[in-house]
């Protein structure tokens, strides 16, 4: 019970009323700019992270965990109004977000969202704050083994996003797992399919991809589509508010995608989309109205979002006790750590008890802060659909051009970024998904070093993967998972797609 | 393009497939060509001839699907296409040629807007103007972040 | 809010001073340059990069400096852009170091740091060998006995492919009598994945930054054989390579270089303002909150390592197979 105490501690450093009023800062700053379409939470943290410099450790942190928390908050605003994902992460949002918000139900795909987020943030951080130490030591025990293992299912998962067509769903998933090759490769220091063009060198960049799919793909469809398709295509209709049906659909997704989330984002390369391509593919198939998904299933936004979330607090335990950053944003919070001398890792527990639980409390606090200023902005928001079709697209490719070319000011990242959105253009014209592309050029170069690593550490022999039971026990779930529909409905139903 | 084929063949699906058939070549191509070897395990090549392979496969589907019965897809207003692609093109180079974050974005903005079947091309432009004035000056001056700069953005 | 605040005061008096007219002779106080970082925001060329922009301001060694990121394969794409765009500019720098020397190499790159005027040497990071706190090994002699038993059961773990912690794991391989070429050394993104690969007892031993691991040295995670400066660091327990009686040295070194063909006024100008930062109380006060080591040299004296450090790099990438 040291660490209650420690925490209560904790609470008491960040209910200081200047340390409150840097978390609120952090939180309106961070939603403000994370709401920006393009512009997701490791860019909102790292553009933030100057304003933090001035204030004295303990306040930049607590800003700083506002500015995290907020800039989560917004990204899924606009992946689920406007379509466009800030990151990743919300590419999954969006899927049945957007079909949500073009069905009038924008309020409450953003209210399950924030109260999912919510749900999501506090259990994680409560993991956070009483499991850290416990986590990390099995965390660290994963091998690049398991870590293959984890990839194969999470591949096996993504077939939930392939719509109607698995042949237009594999070419998807082929393009991004093709876009994955170029670059150097990591291991060997080879360049693939880089074409003597060094911008090329690092690979392609996820955000550059996903805005330029979503966003600029987005915008170009709509506007070859406007003339003739007479319905505005984002109406606001009934409640903005969720539902007594809409809660009772949500609740559990909250909890199973919280469930997923903070375990994988504790992992040290585990990351926030795997779990948010998990959970998705997990309600999908407990939900009691699979027909609704791909047009708008509220579980489909409540349980990503839950698991976006709560991977977000777990990759916290390995930044704070290992000092190892898993994610974009987290290279940038250890940016922010080193800033003041502070070495995360194993002794930061011992040597600044006062400053990491006044961290964890004021994530709770954050948090706190974050359901307050959204539930009632929600409102707002969903007005931002009700700016003439013209300028809001007009607005969403100067945004999304804009947050490419501060992240990375190249006019050769531009030019990718144009490229990919009439990549998008096309493949939406011809029915083709979007959201595999993105996955395979995450999971991709991931599965492909993990696996090589693992043959690496066993001097070639693919055994390994079956001798760590880790490992074993997870190829056989992704194996399983593949075969089994086959054997259970697959030989009907391809009858069927041959009348 | 709409236009039913009045042969079975599905040209769009086609090209797809043969465009599929020749990324499998180039990357097939590239993973021979490489020169650092892995001293244990799988090298670079092995993931490279995977997805060349699976990229041969879906083009070979895709070919099979072209003779089969498919939907065309809606019609679309490729004049707005166009406003929009002439939008993002000024922007590219506004950018090339050293021209500054705010005009590029300007254009984009009322080039999109003029996609969208907006006439009132002076209002746009101010509206953009203000807008992409406003980011620079946040961006640059705020965040201290580098967006482009050209002759206007110089005046701050 | 305040610092906000001082910042657009600060931007408003920048954007004042810009549009003076620059006809006047360059002093070292008028400087306003622009510093490329040739990585992302965060990485150590950037905050280097941006220390060097805080301390030169504030020591008043020049007046306005403004960082720009250029990221890309190991600073390639930003010393390309720098080379292009900096020839004869009294005005830009470039931050660089040891990864871009190797980077050059392996990526093929179009230019190499003899097409830049090198002002300074700045700091050097030591690296350290380590091995899981649960190993047989002991000393660093026990580990180049484990080498030359079995070279391919060594697994070590670092960061990416040719950086300097794949080269320090093949001139320790080199030193026990094996080939470079087969170390078996397992590239992760950086210095936090593979510490996670280090505690989870999956490879024998690892390399890095000696400040990424310090956190782990200290606690007893992790056992710290040798570090590979020249000389013993204050502060840190590991005992130099040099002194155990390997002749292995490598710090990861960071400089500073201005544009191609700058003339020489410009070059004393610029070496002038560095070093007057450099010797500054602020920045040593920085470089020591930072964990950095100072390792100044003078821009002569930087030209010259460079080209034996280029070299030497050659060398080694050439016998690990990945430079031709």
């Amino acid at each position: 019970m040291e660490s209650l105490i420690y925490l209560m501690q904790g609470f008491g450093t960040a209910l200081d009323p200047a340390n409150l009023m840097f978390a609120a800062v952090g939180v309106i700053l961070g939603t403000a700019v994370g709401v920006l379409p393009g512009i997701g939470p490791a860019l909102t943290v790292a553009l933030l992270l100057p304003v933090t410099f001035k204030l004295d450790p303990g306040g930049s942190l607590i800003m700083f965990a506002g500015i995290y928390y907020g800039g989560m908050y917004g990204g899924s605003t606009t992946a689920i109004l406007l379509n466009t994902p800030g990151e990743s992460a919300s590419v999954v949002t969006a899927l049945e977000g957007n079909q949500m918000a073009r069905r009038g139900r924008g309020g409450p795909a953003l209210a399950t969202a924030a109260i999912g987020s919510f749900v999501a943030a506090l259990i994680a951080t409560a993991g956070l704050a009483f499991f850290a130490p416990l986590l990390v030591k099995v965390a660290v025990k994963f091998g690049p083994w398991d870590y293959f293992g984890l990839m194969l299912i999470a591949f096996v998962t993504v077939s939930a996003t392939f719509g109607s067509s698995p042949l237009r769903g594999l070419t998807s998933l082929g393009i991004g797992l093709w876009l994955g090759l170029i670059g150097i490769d990591q291991l060997t220091g080879q360049t693939r399919l880089s074409f003597g063009v060094p911008n090329l060198l690092d690979g392609i960049e996820v955000t550059t991809l996903a805005v330029g799919l979503f966003a600029i793909g987005e915008a170009l469809f709509v506007a070859s589509r406007h003339l003739f398709n007479d319905e505005k295509p984002m109406a606001i209709k009934g409640s903005i508010w969720m539902s007594r049906e809409d809660w009772k659909r949500s609740w559990k997704p909250w909890l199973r995608g919280t469930a997923v989330g903070f375990p994988i984002g504790a992992l040290p390369a585990g990351g926030a989309e795997i779990p948010t391509f998990m959970s998705y593919t997990m309600e999908r198939k407990l939900s009691s109205k699979p027909e609704e998904f791909g047009k708008g299933a509220i579980e489909g936004v409540a349980g990503p979002e839950a698991a976006n979330n709560a991977s977000a607090a777990g990759t916290l335990v390995p930044l704070l006790t290992l000092g190892l950053p898993t994610s974009a944003t987290a290279a940038v919070m250890l940016a922010g750590f080193q800033q003041y001398n502070l070495q995360p890792g194993p002794l930061l527990f011992v040597q600044h008890p006062a400053l990491v639980w006044g961290l964890v409390a004021s994530l709770f606090i954050a948090n706190v802060m974050l359901l307050v200023l959204n539930l009632p902005l929600v409102g707002l928001w969903v007005r931002l659909l009700k700016i003439p079709l013209p300028w809001l697209y007009a607005g969403i490719l100067v945004f999304a051009c804009m947050g490419t070319i501060a992240a990375n000011p190249s006019v050769i990242e531009l030019m990718m970024l144009v490229g990919f959105g009439f990549l998008g253009f096309v493949m939406r014209r011809y029915d083709y998904p979007i959201a595999p592309v993105v996955v395979g050029l995450i999971l991709g170069p991931m599965a492909d070093s993990q696996l090589r690593r693992a043959l690496q550490m066993s001097l070639g022999d693919p055994m390994i993967l079956l001798q760590h039971p880790g490992s074993a026990i997870m190829i056989a779930i992704a194996s399983i998972a593949l075969l089994a529909p086959f054997f259970f409905r697959g030989l009907s139903k391809f009858r069927q797609d041959e009348d | 393009m709409s236009t039913p084929t009045a042969s079975r063949l599905h040209r769009p699906t086609l090209v797809i497939g043969i465009g599929l058939f020749a990324i499998a070549a180039i990357t097939w191509h590239d993973a021979a060509n490489m020169k650092i070897r892995a001293s244990y395990g799988m090298g670079a090549d092995a993931a490279s001839y995977f997805i060349s392979i699976f990229l041969g496969l879906l083009g070979l589907g895709h070919l099979i699907s072209a003779f089969r019965r498919q939907t065309d897809p809606e019609p679309s207003d490729w004049k707005a296409v166009l406003w929009v692609s002439l939008g993002l093109l000024s922007l590219i180079a506004a950018l090339w040629f050293d021209l500054g974050f705010v005009l590029g974005s300007t254009l984009l903005f009322c080039f999109t807007a003029r996609a969208f079947g907006r006439k009132a091309l002076l209002a746009d432009i101010v509206l953009g103007f203000v807008i992409a004035t406003g980011i620079f000056l946040l961006f640059n001056k705020v965040l201290t972040l580098g967006l482009p700069m050209g002759p206007f953005e110089r005046l701050f | 809010m305040t610092y906000l605040h001082s910042k657009l005061v600060a931007a408003w008096l920048t954007a004042a001073v810009a549009v003076l007219p620059a006809a006047l002779p360059a002093q070292a106080q008028d400087l306003e340059l622009t510093i490329t970082a040739p990585a992302g925001a965060g990485g150590g060329w950037d905050s280097a990069a941006r220390s060097l922009q805080d301390v030169m301001m504030s020591t008043g060694a020049a007046r306005s400096v403004q960082v720009i990121n250029v990221p890309g394969a190991g600073g390639t794409v930003g010393l390309a852009q720098f080379v292009q765009s900096a020839e004869g500019s009294p005005n830009q720098m470039l931050v660089g170091g040891i990864t871009m020397v190797g980077a050059i190499i392996t990526n093929d790159a179009p230019y190499d740091l003899t097409k830049v005027t090198p002002i300074a040497r700045l700091t050097g990071d030591p690296l350290v060998i380590v091995v899981p706190s649960s190993s047989p090994y002991k000393t660093m002699a026990d580990l180049i006995e484990g080498i030359k038993k079995d070279v391919g059961r060594t697994i070590w773990a670092g960061g990416s492919a040719g950086g300097a912690d794949h080269i320090l794991a093949a001139l320790v391989t080199q030193a026990a009598g094996e080939d470079p070429a087969k170390v078996n050394y397992v590239a992760y993104s950086g210095g936090g994945e593979s510490l996670a690969a280090m505690l989870g007892g999956q490879v024998t031993a690892g390399v890095s930054g000696y400040g990424e691991w310090q956190g782990q040295i200290e606690s007893g995670d992790l056992r710290a054989l040798a570090i590979s400066y020249p000389e013993p660091i204050e502060g840190i327990e590991a005992k130099p390579l040099k002194e155990q009686g390997y002749d292995i040295e490598l710090v990861n070194w960071r400089g500073i270089f201005a544009g191609p063909g700058i003339s020489d006024a410009d070059k004393a100008t610029l070496s002038a303002a560095v070093e007057k930062t450099v010797k500054s109380p602020e920045w040593q006060e920085l470089i020591k909150a930072r964990g950095w080591a100072d390792y100044y040299a003078s821009s002569d004296e930087f030209a010259t390592f460079i080209a034996t450090e280029t070299d030497r790099v050659h060398a080694i990438l050439s016998s690990i197979g990945l430079a031709q």
